[in-house]
């Protein structure tokens, strides 16, 4: 291999591997992505759905009978998921794929790494704001994915109502992270 | 021409800019502000923030995941 090529190969593995992505990159691969995830699931990419399931055949393997609430008995495709297991459940695939997918882009980034607690703060803020989230996931029946991003992308009127809230949501957000965690 | 050190590492964004906001009025002219971060998406935020305001940046990759941003202030 020549100089060049091999400088141009080392420019070319910098700016796709190494770098972060342009904004505009990441939108137009959600996008297609979207719509991949839309004709291949015959539904819009979601996320957080998945971890209703994941919770429920948690509690099933703990005794626990989560095939009696009523988000499964009113709900007949639910149920149908929750009865045929994590292996054929499209949306908890695609939860996985994107984790591995994540660690191997940080790994082939030379970026992967342990990172260490920097404070009891942190924790706090971490897990009330993840059970915040989810909780929030549940009652506007999605998260930013399934409900801002595929809502809005399928013209649903709640995409839109999310998006709306979310911006209040994250201005009280950001106001207590700038007095708690600075 | 004072050397002023943030530890950011396993600080999330935006956290370890709004560090550098905080700190930054206390920095005179010529003074250099180093950050110490282990959070890709600083690496994004924190180089166009100073160099918007006018500032020179350098970034090094110091270990694997983990880069020194240094600042100078120039006005």
């Amino acid at each position: 291999m020549t100089t060049r090529a091999f400088q141009e190969l080392q420019s070319l593995k910098q700016i796709v591997i190494k770098d972060a992505w342009p904004y505009s990159v990441g939108a137009v691969m959600l996008g297609l992505l979207n719509i991949v995830i839309f004709i291949y699931f015959a539904s819009p990419w979601g996320v957080t759905t998945a971890f209703v399931f994941w919770g429920a055949w948690i509690y099933q393997l703990f005794g626990g009978h989560p095939e009696t609430w009523s988000f499964f008995t009113l709900q007949p495709a639910m149920m149908e998921s929750l009865k045929a297991g994590i292996l054929v459940h499209s949306e908890s695939i695609a939860d996985i794929g994107l984790v591995v997918g994540a660690f191997l882009a940080a790994a082939a980034a030379a970026q992967f790494r342990i990172k260490k607690i920097k404070s009891a703060r942190q924790v706090v803020g971490a897990l009330s704001g993840g059970l915040l989230m989810g909780y929030g996931a549940r009652l506007a029946l999605g998260c930013n994915i399934g409900a801002y991003f595929s809502g809005i992308a399928s013209m649903a009127a709640n995409g839109w109502v999310f998006g709306i809230c979310i911006f209040f949501g994250a201005y009280i957000g950001s106001k207590i992270l700038v007095k708690y965690l600075m | 021409m004072a050397e002023i050190s943030i530890d950011a590492l396993g600080e999330a964004c935006p956290i370890p800019l709004l560090k550098i906001q905080k700190k930054w009025p206390d920095l005179k002219t010529g003074d250099v502000l180093i950050i110490n971060i282990d959070h890709s998406c600083a690496l994004k935020n924190i180089p166009e923030w100073a160099r918007k305001e006018g500032h020179n940046v350098e970034v090094e990759e110091v270990e694997e995941g983990v880069w020194d941003i240094y600042i100078e202030k120039t006005a």
